[in-house]
């Protein structure tokens, strides 16, 4: 039955129309969470608030349970599920400079995007500036080619990796998330600051 | 209880079951037995070397030809346009991105009909769309569209249009086949489709 995208012989549009919908349903509850804001997100790095953690740990050990329940139940075929292919080299420069530009910033891209539709103006000149740096890397990656492409793992997934089975790292993942939620209260308490939910 | 822990005990029971399933279930056929019966006893999955031949002329890009024999074979000749999936690599995943794209026709041939017919099989059960078998494989293209030669008196305006469609495929496959092997490694490198490359994610 899934991936929708690819059995169904769907129009071009109709998934272009799933994806707008769900880009939206993803924005709101972005913004519903507080994420549009970047001190909430700062949070993440001083360890005052550690939303951001919770939030993006939680959809991923959901959709990684849910996917795998689904799958087992015939109605998603994992094999036709893209794997973002891995380049080594790329994914630790790429994670540092994103890393600085999220704390330097406030914000990753999705949730600049969040607080610009809700006329925050950091958050335009963030993204503008992600479009400059978008525009600079893209005129520069003649130069940058090799090191970008560099160390090429292909799409590569860690349960493999492991050499566990899917259903083994889904238990683990879930664990260590557990496990860093326990953490992360640890650090509010001890990072805590007073209370900014009621300027957002 | 809080919360937060009976969620917890919820997402750890749930772990523990995926974890206990007994199978892997991302290898599994998708199309049911009967279905896969149903789809494989029509005629049209086999497509006439002529119609092959014709693809091949005609530079079709929304075919990919997949030649299931072994890599040494492959090298001695093969259809030109053609990529080299030996049939013990079928389920390879660095060929994934060649067969997961239902828009293009992936037409399986090798010697005979025997290993494009199973590697149709397989590739059908996973789910993959729009697979064919070259009728007849690699024999039947010698036979057919390498020594094809026309006797007689007068030609019909069909049989000449076949005759001349066999001619131009039997050039093509003669020049391409007798390229130096460095320049041949070259051609097929950069015939590979790299699906899985140019799809992309974004976060």
């Amino acid at each position: 039955m899934g991936p929708l995208s690819i059995l169904s012989e769907l129009p071009e549009w109709i998934n272009l129309l799933f994806a707008f919908v769900i880009g939206i349903g993803f924005g709101f509850s972005l913004e519903q969470a507080g994420f549009s804001s970047s001190r909430k997100l700062a949070g993440m790095f001083y360890g005052y608030d550690t939303t951001v953690l919770k939030v993006f740990f939680t959809a991923a050990i959901v959709a990684l349970a849910g996917s795998q329940l689904l799958s087992y139940f015939g109605l998603l075929n994992l094999k036709l599920v893209f794997v973002n292919p891995f380049y080594m080299n790329s994914a630790i420069l790429g994670g540092i400079i994103m890393g600085a530009g999220f704390i330097m910033g406030g914000y990753c891209p999705g949730t600049g995007i969040c607080a610009l539709s809700i006329g925050k103006v950091d958050a335009m000149i963030f993204v503008a500036g992600g479009f400059f740096g978008a525009y600079l890397f893209a005129e520069t990656y003649p130069y940058v080619q090799t090191i970008a492409m560099d160390n090429y793992m292909g799409p590569m997934r860690i349960d493999a990796w492991l050499g566990v089975s899917p259903g083994v790292f889904t238990l683990l993942l879930i664990l260590a998330a557990l496990m860093l939620f326990w953490l992360a209260e640890l650090a509010e308490k001890k990072f805590s600051r007073p209370d900014i939910t009621s300027d957002l | 209880m809080e919360a937060r822990i009976k969620y917890a005990v919820l997402l750890v029971g749930i772990g523990i079951i995926i974890a206990l399933l007994p199978f892997d279930t991302s290898e599994s056929f998708r199309l049911k037995s009967n279905e896969l019966l149903s789809k494989s006893i029509s005629d049209s999955l086999y497509l006439s070397v002529d119609q092959v031949a014709q693809m091949m002329n005609k530079e079709d890009s929304t075919v990919q030809l997949i030649d299931l024999r072994s890599a040494g074979q492959f090298k001695e000749c093969n259809i030109p346009g053609s990529i080299n999936i030996p049939f013990d690599d079928l389920l390879n995943p660095r060929w994934e991105g060649t067969f997961n794209q239902r828009r293009v026709k992936k037409i399986f041939y090798g010697n005979g009909d025997q290993t494009a017919s199973y590697a149709w099989t397989i590739a059908t059960g996973l789910g993959y769309k729009n697979n064919f078998i070259m009728k007849g494989g690699l024999n039947e293209w010698f036979k057919t569209v390498m020594l094809s030669q026309f006797a007689g008196e007068k030609i019909s305006p069909l049989e000449n249009a076949i005759f001349e469609n066999r001619f131009n495929a039997r050039r093509a496959f003669t020049q391409v086949n007798s390229l130096p092997d460095s320049l041949k490694g070259k051609y097929f490198k950069a015939k590979e489709i790299k699906q899985l490359k140019l799809d992309g994610g974004c976060q």
